[in-house]
This record gives structure tokens, C-alpha cells and sequence, in this order.
């Protein structure tokens, strides 16, 4: 009775024991890869470093980065850039996922073309832009020079200084490199999203659109009332995504505009490039990482409450 | 629990062992292979003792032998002279170079040393990020060792000054200095290049007439602001201008500096630039190489980048390596000229010394010392070093009559230099590579963002914000 009880009682804390010992290499693995980088960036925030070393000064970081001009230009550039790329992204990518889900002939084709922009590394995409609006020897530059399309003097997306703003000294309207920076952003993330959205979009039962129209539902209506809540989790699946690269991603920016003209395209993640491997300011760049973090969790957060995603897809 | 659960848990845990053992093994250090226990003496002659690697980075590719490529002038002098440093230390040392991108080398030295990465044994400098090696202690003091060696009396004392951190400490070993020049189409300017600020618009007037510019540079706030640096600092510094006041501040807010603003403003408003000097990524090159643009202060390696070229006259030079800027000074289509100065003022540009520095960890310290001392004791080998290396003049006094520097481009240099009084554009500054973009950021709101923007305003908020810093 008594070897009955043992052998239960070490049986019960193995059974306890099992599933810990089946995640340690996961979890090992997340440690290494995730955490570590994760608390040594906020170890690193609030250090600076002297030819002796590593010395903590608290805050300073936080408070050296805050008073600078370009923290609070970049601030402005960032909200401008994401809401640009994002709201132009969803909109582009449903309409070319809604067109490519009327079975077009060779939407095939079309698909395979379309995923081109998705398989080219943003840096190289970036470059390729900057060469067709070079002043005076780009591809497109005597196009839009031209002041018969673009008084007085032509455009030169480059260099065109940006507007007056409009609030302040929130930068709207973007300058013009900013808004090709968002087109370049665009026509590369389209790939993903349209796909995610068709992907979405053809688990909707043609019955269900069919009854619609038969009801009198316009194509307008059909979109609003029956395909978008149908495909909302995926249209936040996308949202996230676009948070995630529009807030993080660096590569465009570095090699489309490298921030300019000026200060004009100086977002957030460019900034922290700067910081860290141009001014080398180690300990400034992982502050600015760690705020930037926790932007990106407000801006998911925020989405999530609004959207209830959780609870739509629960 | 029954048997097989048991055994099935027990091969679990170890097998999640053995796992981890491999990972940890796997981030140690190579073991040394145990000596292998004595059997017999041996029969065969000891061989000889391998030679020791001497780690490199520079931004050459000795293996890159494209001669269209950018760096193909130092990738050469990379390739032969590796082969010369590993047969004069045949059996002791062996020179391994990996390529590194010019404007990442620094940061990526500073974040080796701090995580204990590998380091090279010399690493390719630029005297104005020697404050930023010091304040991350990323460079050994070499002052002790180099005043010690015979080469150290024949050494231009303001080079090793530029070589010299806040602290006094020496981080380099200068073996080039590298005067900022004015590369000119000698055919524009039938008068010769304008001497004065006030002569350099009369011809900016008449070749805008004639559809061209007088002048590109390096307008843009691309590269990290390194424009503040170039052709900036060659007007500010010509107008008397300065970056600091000497004891480690910014000073912006200067007449002279607030003079050479108002002169680069006026090129801009009135289209004696064109567009293309603000576009950055080196595109503002385009307008000289074409000749579209009369001329281009830059540094005097230039010559390697500035290519094909087409004379106003249309003469081309299309080999598409540095000898068609040489063809072309060689035929006195381009020539070499001081910057303009406003009356009673000595033209100036920038002044730069680089060379070589040994940073902490570097595990052959020996062997740099040893390629150190082989540059600087064979003036030959220092001139080729200066000439090809770095493509700017000699530092070591023996090496600057070397035949190498009786050509066109190199007698014209030393023209420029004796005509001007160049200098380092980073004074007393100790955060370089943050003051550069400070100072491009503003002087590029005020020449091109908007022109109306009230100049010393702007060029205090800059020195304000640079000094706030610490």
C-alpha cells in the first residue's frame, strides 16, 4: 500500500515535471535569442561609456535623447510615414486582392508578377528608387522637372524643400521625399498584403455574396457589410504587420533618402541607426530602442482594444 | 510510475543534456589539440615554425583586381604590398586582411572591442574619429613605443598632433596627410580660378550665361553629415571660419561663419549650383565629371572617384579608373587650385591625417609594431603607402621627394597646400561624428531648406544643441 502511495506520488511530479523538461530547449533557446538582447538593451540604456568602461548614469540617456531637435522631429516623421504607408498599403492591397479574387484570366500570372517587389531586400529597392529621381540624371528626373506638370519650377524629389506646416510644427504636408518614401514602402509591402488579404478573401462563400446582390446589395455595400468584417481578423493580421515594419524597418530609408533631404524623412528607426552606428552613442541608440518598443506594444495594444480582434477571432 | 515511463524521462534528460553540452562546447574556444605522447625521436628535420597571422582591416579587397572598381588604386597596393610584408617576414608572420566598409570600420572596431570580439592587429584610421576611440577606449596608446623609434624625428609634428587624443594619448600612426583641394576644368576659367569671393560670383555669373555651374560639392546632410567636412568646411575655413572655440565647445554663431553661409546661400538662391550638390550618395560628382559644374572642392584622393570625365571641349577620359583624372591633369584639362577667399584672408579646406591605429585586444601587437616600422623605416614603401594607400602626401619627410610626387597632381597639391592654410575642421570637438551632422543639418537648412531662416539663429541653436550634449 505504502510503495503503492510512492510510486504515485513520484509519478504525479514527473507528470508535473514533463512539461517543463519539454519546453527547457524552447525556452532555452528564447532566453538566448530574445531576453538576453532584450534586458541588455535596457541595461545598455542606462550606461554610458568612458575609456575606463561601462558607467551607469541613471537616466541621462533618456533625458539627453528627449532634448535633442531630432527626437521630436523624428516623432512627428514616424506618425506621418506609418499612417501614410499603412493606410495606403490596406487600401491598394484589398482592392488588388478583391480584383485578383473575380477569376481573372492569368491572375496566376499576375500573382507570380506581383510578388516580385515582396522577393527584393528593401535596401536594394530603396536604391533603385533614389537613381530614377536623381536631379538632373535620373531615369524620371526630366519628367518631373518638368514645370509644365509641376510649376513653378518642376519637382525634384530629392532635394524639394518641404511645405509650411499646416499644425505647428508637425511636418504635414510631408515633404516630397517623404511621400516617395512611403511609395517605395508601399509598392514593396503590397506583395504580402495583398496575398494575406486574398488568401482571406477566398474563404468567403460565394453563396453569401451571391444572396447578397440578389438581396440588392451593391458592390459597395457587399464590401462593407459582408467581405471586411468577414476578413477583419486577416485585415488586422495586416495592420500588425504594418505597424511592426513601418515602426522598425530602416533598410528603405537608409538607402532611398538616408534621412534627408535635410531632416525631412528622419523617422524613428533611422534615428536609432544614426545613433548607434553613425554617432556611435551606444547607450542613447538602446533608449531610444527601448521607447521605441514600447511604442510598438502601445500601437498593437491600442489596435487590439480597438479592433477586438481577440475577441472576434475567439 | 511505470518502468517505461521512467526509462522514457531518463533518456529525455539525458538526451536535453547531452543537447546543451554540445551547445555549450560548441561556444567555447577551440581546444588545443593535447600534444601527442612521445614515441620515438623523430626521424624527419623539424619543420620550420608556422608563420603568425597579422590581422588587418582596411577598406581595400586585395582580392577585388576589377580595375573599374572604386578603390582599385588601394586594393593594388594592398595586394603587392601584402605580398611584400609576407616575404620580408617569411616564416614570422602572415598578413590576413578582411575588407571593411569605409564608413562602418570605426563602429564596428568599437563594438568588437566592447564585446570582446575579434579584433585585427592595425585597423585603417581617419585622425578625426580618434576623440571617438578614445571616449570608447576602443585604440592602444601607442605615444611610448613610437617616440622610442628612429622613424618618430622625421614625422610631420602636425600629423601626429591629428593622430593625438583628448587625453594626449597617441591612437594613430599617421603615414598620409590628405590636403582638400579644388579640382578645376582649367578651360572655364580663362582668367584662372577666381582668387577672391567677389571674383568667384563675377564668373559664377558669366558660366551661368554659358549654361553651366561654377561649382558642385557635397551639399547634402547624407553620409552621417560628413559634407560638414568637405566642401563647407573648404568656404567656411576660407571665410576665417571655425567649428569650436578651442576648448571643446561649438561655436557656429561666428561673422565669418555667418559670411560663408550668406556666400553658399547665394550660390544656391541665385543657381550657380545645381540641384544635384544637395542630392547626397556622392551624385553631386556627376555635374563635374560631365563638366557641367566648373569645379569641386574635395579631398585630394578624389582623383580615384572623379571619373569618366568629359572636358568642356569634350575631350572624354573613359577608362574608368584613376588614370583619367591623371590623363586629364597630365593635359591640363583639370588643374588643382586653392578655394577663394574673401580680400586679406588665406584660402583654406581641410586637412586630414590617416594612418593606422592598434586597438586593445589586437592579439599580434608584435607584428603591427613590426609593420609599422617597416613602412616608416623604407621611404620607399612609406611613399607608396602615402600615394597608393591613401592617395594624399607623404607624412614621413624622407618619403616627399620620392619621384612618385614629382607628377602633375602631386606638385599641385603641394601648390594648394603652400598657397592655403588648410586645417582640421574638428579643432577642439570631441564628438565628431555627432558635430558633423549637427553642423550639416543647419548648414543645410540655411542654404537650401529654407533660405529666408535667420542665420545666426539657426547657428546657435546648433552650437546649443551640440553643447548640451555631453
Amino acid at each position: 500500500m505504502i510503495k503503492g502511495l510512492t510510486i504515485r506520488r513520484k509519478q504525479s511530479r514527473t507528470d508535473q515535471s514533463l512539461p517543463i523538461l519539454l519546453l527547457l530547449p524552447a525556452l532555452i533557446v528564447l532566453l538566448v535569442v530574445q531576453f538576453f538582447p532584450a534586458f541588455y538593451t535596457i541595461w545598455l540604456s542606462l550606461q554610458e561609456r568612458f575609456p575606463t568602461g561601462w558607467q551607469f548614469v541613471g537616466l541621462d540617456n533618456y533625458r539627453l535623447l528627449v532634448n535633442t531637435s531630432l527626437f521630436k522631429e523624428s516623432i512627428g516623421h514616424t506618425i506621418v510615414f506609418l499612417v501614410g504607408y499603412i493606410v495606403l498599403t490596406l487600401s491598394l492591397g484589398f482592392v488588388l486582392a478583391s480584383i485578383l479574387n473575380t477569376r481573372l484570366r492569368l491572375s496566376g500570372f499576375y500573382l507570380a508578377l506581383l510578388f516580385i517587389p515582396w522577393t527584393l531586400a528593401d535596401i536594394l529597392v530603396g536604391m533603385v528608387f533614389r537613381l530614377l529621381v536623381y536631379p538632373d540624371y535620373g531615369i524620371l528626373s526630366g519628367i518631373l522637372g518638368n514645370p509644365a506638370l509641376f510649376p513653378p519650377k518642376g519637382l525634384s524629389v530629392l532635394t524639394a524643400a518641404r511645405p509650411a506646416p499646416l499644425f505647428g510644427s508637425f511636418p504635414f504636408p510631408p515633404a516630397p521625399a517623404m511621400v516617395y518614401l512611403i511609395l517605395a514602402s508601399s509598392w514593396r509591402a503590397l506583395p504580402f498584403i495583398t496575398l494575406l488579404l486574398l488568401a482571406s478573401l477566398q474563404t468567403i462563400s460565394q453563396e453569401i455574396i451571391e444572396s447578397a446582390r440578389i438581396d440588392g446589395a451593391n458592390t459597395w455595400g457587399i464590401a462593407r457589410h459582408i467581405t471586411i468584417p468577414l476578413i477583419f481578423p486577416t485585415l488586422v493580421v495586416a495592420l500588425f504587420n504594418l505597424i511592426l515594419t513601418g515602426v522598425n524597418s530602416v533598410g528603405m530609408v537608409f538607402s532611398l533618402t538616408a534621412g534627408g533631404p535635410g531632416t525631412a524623412t528622419f523617422v524613428m528607426s533611422y534615428l536609432l541607426y544614426n545613433l548607434g552606428w553613425e554617432r556611435l552613442r551606444f547607450g542613447q541608440a538602446a533608449a531610444l530602442a527601448v521607447m521605441m518598443a514600447l511604442v510598438n506594444w502601445a500601437l498593437i495594444g491600442g489596435t487590439m482594444r480597438v479592433t477586438r480582434v481577440d475577441e472576434r477571432t475567439a | 510510475m511505470n518502468a517505461h515511463g521512467k526509462s522514457g524521462l531518463m533518456w529525455l534528460a539525458v538526451s536535453l543534456m547531452i543537447v546543451l553540452a554540445l551547445v555549450l562546447s560548441a561556444c567555447a574556444p577551440a581546444a588545443t589539440p593535447a600534444p601527442s605522447q612521445p614515441t620515438q625521436a623523430p626521424a624527419q628535420p623539424t619543420p620550420a615554425p608556422e608563420a603568425k597571422v597579422f590581422a588587418t582591416w582596411y577598406q581595400f579587397d586585395q582580392e577585388n583586381t576589377d580595375p573599374a572598381s572604386d578603390e582599385a588604386v588601394g586594393n593594388a597596393w594592398l595586394r603587392e604590398n601584402m605580398a611584400k610584408f609576407n616575404e620580408a617576414f617569411a616564416g614570422k608572420y602572415k598578413w590576413v586582411n578582411t575588407p571593411k566598409a569605409w564608413d562602418k570600420m570605426d563602429a564596428e572596431l568599437i563594438a568588437a572591442v566592447q564585446a570582446g570580439g575579434e579584433v585585427p592587429d592595425i585597423i585603417q584610421i581617419t585622425d578625426f574619429k580618434i576623440p571617438m576611440h578614445a571616449k570608447n577606449g576602443s585604440l592602444q596608446d601607442l605615444r611610448a613605443w613610437a617616440e622610442a623609434q628612429p622613424w618618430y624625428a622625421g614625422m610631420d609634428p602636425q600629423a601626429l598632433k591629428t593622430c593625438t587624443g583628448p587625453d594626449g594619448g597617441l591612437y594613430c600612426i599617421p603615414f598620409a596627410e590628405i590636403p582638400y583641394v579644388v579640382f578645376v576644368w582649367a578651360d572655364l576659367f580663362p582668367n584662372d580660378y577666381p582668387k577672391t569671393i567677389d571674383q568667384f560670383l563675377t564668373e559664377a555669373e558669366r558660366l551661368k550665361g554659358e549654361g553651366r555651374y561654377i561649382m558642385t560639392y557635397f551639399g547634402s546632410t547624407d553620409k552621417g553629415g560628413s559634407g560638414a567636412t568637405r566642401g563647407v568646411w573648404t568656404v567656411i575655413s576660407s571665410f576665417g571660419g571655425t567649428y569650436d572655440d578651442g576648448k571643446g565647445n561649438m561655436l557656429l554663431n561666428t561673422p565669418e561663419n555667418i559670411a560663408a553661409i550668406e556666400f553658399l546661400r547665394t550660390l544656391t538662391v541665385k543657381g550657380y549650383v545645381p540641384e544635384v550638390t544637395f542630392a547626397g550618395g556622392f551624385q553631386e560628382e556627376e555635374a563635374f565629371k560631365d563638366s557641367s559644374a566648373a569645379s569641386i572642392p574635395t579631398a585630394l584622393f578624389g582623383y580615384r572617384y572623379l571619373r569618366p570625365l568629359t572636358a568642356p571641349d569634350g575631350t572624354k577620359y573613359e577608362t574608368m579608373t584613376e588614370q583619367d583624372m591623371l590623363k586629364a591633369i597630365e593635359d591640363g584639362k583639370v588643374v588643382l587650385r586653392p578655394f577663394a577667399a574673401p580680400e586679406g584672408k588665406k584660402p583654406s579646406g581641410g586637412l586630414s591625417a590617416r594612418g593606422v591605429g592598434i586597438p586593445k585586444g589586437a592579439k599580434n601587437r608584435e607584428a603591427a609594431e613590426a609593420f609599422i616600422n617597416w613602412v616608416l623605416t623604407h621611404s620607399d614603401i612609406a611613399a607608396d603607402y602615402a600615394l597608393r594607400g591613401e592617395s594624399g602626401l607623404p607624412v614621413l619627410f624622407a618619403a616627399y621627394d620620392q619621384p612618385q610626387f614629382q607628377g602633375k597632381l602631386h606638385q599641385q597639391a603641394k601648390a594648394v597646400v603652400q598657397a592655403s592654410a588648410l586645417r582640421s575642421w574638428r579643432g577642439s570637438l570631441e564628438r565628431t561624428a555627432e558635430a558633423q551632422m549637427i553642423i550639416m543639418n543647419a548648414v543645410y537648412k540655411l542654404v537650401k531648406e529654407d533660405v529666408t531662416a535667420d542665420i545666426p539663429t539657426v547657428l546657435k541653436q546648433a552650437e546649443d544643441e551640440y553643447n548640451a550634449g555631453k
